[in-house]
């Protein structure tokens, strides 16, 4: 085997034992129940809602309430008298959950002008988003008989009950879109949500990965072997950085399929066809990721030079990780044209942000900001590795001494 | 006829405030074994980083094989395999793969240089083992046989039986013992003077940054009279 694909392949070993990879396992996991959480509420409420009815009063209006819920629900249980406390218990026992007790004056309010009343009793054994998914189906119930109710009072058509018919052309930022502006956002903010985040996951754990690579060989000590033998030591360099992302990227694939089996945005509509990215945008935004991986990857190493723990390199990862967590807030709560020219500045500064707020540059067709952004990334990208290389041919592997940054360093590691 | 193995004048190195070598001056010939010994802190791990081109220095002057360590620091790496105190292996690895690894980055047969560093390192079947599964003893002889293995014109070793028991000590000294030749040369440094007595064609003793005695036991016994190594180095650094 050469020399290089030896150390990469040493390096990919190094990084795929459990004590690296169990962490990053987890989280995949977690995202996968989450899945199967909102699964579970999207599957409750694409059911039929299944309600009791209790109706103490048997005149014609009484009626309408009774017969749209025996359309629109599954009625597990359905009395004329008794307690309505018994009635819930006995619906809860049949698999429901709620009640609709219609009082015995319930047809003459209405004739005599008056509102009528239902009273609404519901079993709530959690108070999460199942919990409570169920009344806000009853409660939709409701509202329906109240609109049956209009139509067998007044002998209103639907035309009359709706007479307006609305339609949607919204521009962005001169793009014309199809749809309500409500759609639009929506649109954006599921897509903004979703891409911003597996960024910020690529640029994390490659960082990582790359200090743990670092860090491993001080715990391992097997830095100075390393360094004493006949290998160049930007081949080091590039080993490390090559195995790093390598691991790096087996992470944010598992992130990525954890995040969309959760459904964190993902199937959500669009606000039409403008708002969707070509195959060129994304190709823009492969080459804006990859440039700030490196540049994000031969940073962490640099930083990794003056760890000497695994401890520390998480430790020393806290900044990088910082500073891929504000464009990706800033991006999904704001809009960089809104910011003021210091904030804007400061943001588009982190290399990490011109991936982050490309997809939404490219919908806009602002290419050539991307293009400045991707050429800003590889300036970054190239200082860094030089930086790394430079620490890589000078004696501080081996000393650790970090100069006038060792105080610094000192500061975040405690 | 050949360079030294390693030819040091006046080295100096400062660490902040802390002046860690201060123009220490020696040489190891061809075909011999130049013990380093001193008390801790007195510079002798410095000195050896250094001579394996991991530490720059502020001044002075090293060559190792005929090569400058600034110059040509490729070259004077190929010469030389460095044992550190406080060296390990890859866990991920068995430890006949860490001996192809090591083997990979050396000019020659590399099969031929693994079979060599499974003999020096007599691990038995356990070569085939994770190295973490490894003692401390089991770990220090398969980093020797990985030293050893390439052939290197100078094996710079830091305290070769740290951690090994009596019998594999001994085990581990008979192969240095035997290593030195016309293109061979040992650098060891040991706090055990009794193995640094019986290894050591030559001796350096360095204190506060600077060798302050050097020759053969035997002359540094008669030098200051003393029955073992071990009384000449307290009758030094006293």
């Amino acid at each position: 085997m050469r020399p290089f694909t030896r150390l990469v392949w040493k390096e990919a070993r190094e990084l795929l034992r459990p004590r690296y990879i169990l962490p990053i396992l987890m989280l995949p996991v977690l995202f996968i129940a989450m899945g199967q959480g909102l699964g579970g509420i999207e599957e409750q409420l694409g059911n039929e809602p299944q309600v009791g009815v209790l109706a103490y009063d048997d005149d014609e209006y009484a009626d309408v309430v009774r017969e749209t819920l025996e359309t629109r629900a599954d009625v597990v249980y359905s009395g004329t008298d008794g307690t309505p406390e018994q009635a819930l218990n006995q619906t809860t026992d049949a698999g429901g959950s709620a009640v609709v007790v219609i009082p015995d004056n319930f047809t003459e309010r209405i004739r005599d002008d008056q509102r009528g009343r239902v009273r609404l009793y519901t079993q709530v054994e959690s108070v999460s988003i199942v919990g409570i998914a169920s009344s806000t189906q009853v409660e939709s119930l409701v509202s329906e008989a109240g609109r049956n109710l209009t139509v067998a009072i007044t002998g209103a058509t639907e035309t009359e009950l709706d007479p307006i018919e609305r339609s949607h052309t919204t521009y962005v930022k001169g793009e014309r879109m199809d749809a309500s502006p409500g759609a639009v956002s929506a649109a954006f903010t599921s897509q903004f949500v979703f891409v911003p985040v597996i960024i910020m996951f690529a640029i994390v754990f490659s960082g990582q990965m790359v200090m743990n690579s670092m860090a491993s060989e001080k715990e391992n000590k097997t830095l100075e072997t390393l360094l004493s033998m006949p290998v160049k030591r930007r081949q080091i360099v590039a080993a490390k950085l090559l195995g790093g992302s390598f691991i790096g990227f087996i992470a944010t694939a598992l992130y990525t399929g954890g995040l969309a089996f959760a459904q964190l945005g993902v199937g959500a509509s669009f606000g039409g066809s403008a708002v969707t990215l070509g195959g060129m945008d994304y190709a823009l935004i492969a080459v804006s990721l990859f440039f700030s991986l490196v540049g994000t990857l031969a940073l962490a190493l640099a930083l990794g030079v003056f760890a000497d723990s695994q401890q520390g390199a998480q430790m020393l990862l806290l900044p990088l990780s910082g500073l891929a967590i504000v464009p990706m807030f800033a991006t999904m709560f704001t809009d960089i044209d809104t910011l003021g020219i210091g904030a804007k500045v400061a943001l588009l500064a982190i290399p990490f942000s011109h991936p982050i707020i490309a997809p939404k540059r490219l919908l806009f067709d602002d290419v050539g900001i991307v293009l400045l952004g991707i050429g800003y990334e590889v300036l970054f990208a190239v200082g860094a590795v030089w930086l790394v290389i430079r620490l890589f041919d000078s004696d501080r592997p081996i000393t650790g001494d970090a100069g006038w940054l060792d105080k610094l360093v000192g500061f975040v590691q405690r | 006829m050949a360079a030294p193995a390693v030819e040091v004048a006046n080295l100096q190195k400062r660490y902040g405030d802390v002046q860690a070598l201060d123009g220490v001056s020696f040489e190891v010939r061809r075909d011999e074994i130049f013990g380093l010994v001193g008390p801790n802190g007195a510079g002798k791990t410095t000195t050896l980083r250094t001579l394996a081109t991991l530490l720059d220095r502020d001044g002075g002057t090293v060559t190792v094989a005929g090569n400058d360590v600034d110059a040509a620091p490729a070259a004077v790496r190929k010469a030389i395999r460095y044992l550190p105190e406080e060296a390990g292996s890859y866990d991920a690895m068995s430890g006949r793969q860490f001996l192809a690894f090591v083997a990979d980055f050396y000019d020659g047969d590399s099969d031929a240089m693994v079979e060599r560093g499974v003999e020096v390192a007599d691990l038995g079947e356990r070569i085939d083992d994770k190295t973490k599964e490894y003692s401390k003893g089991m770990g220090r002889k398969l980093l020797l046989g990985s030293a050893l293995m390439t052939d290197p014109e100078l094996a710079i070793l830091d305290e070769p039986t740290s951690g090994l028991d009596v019998q594999n000590a001994r085990t581990v000294r008979e192969v240095i013992k035997a290593f030195p030749n016309a293109d061979r040369s040992v650098l060891l440094s040991s706090h055990n003077m009794l193995e640094v007595e019986f290894l050591c064609d030559r001796v350096g003793l360095l204190n506060d940054g600077e060798i302050v005695v050097e020759g053969t036991p035997a002359e540094l016994k008669a030098e200051f009279d003393a029955q073992n190594l071990e009384d000449v180095f307290v009758e030094v650094v006293q």
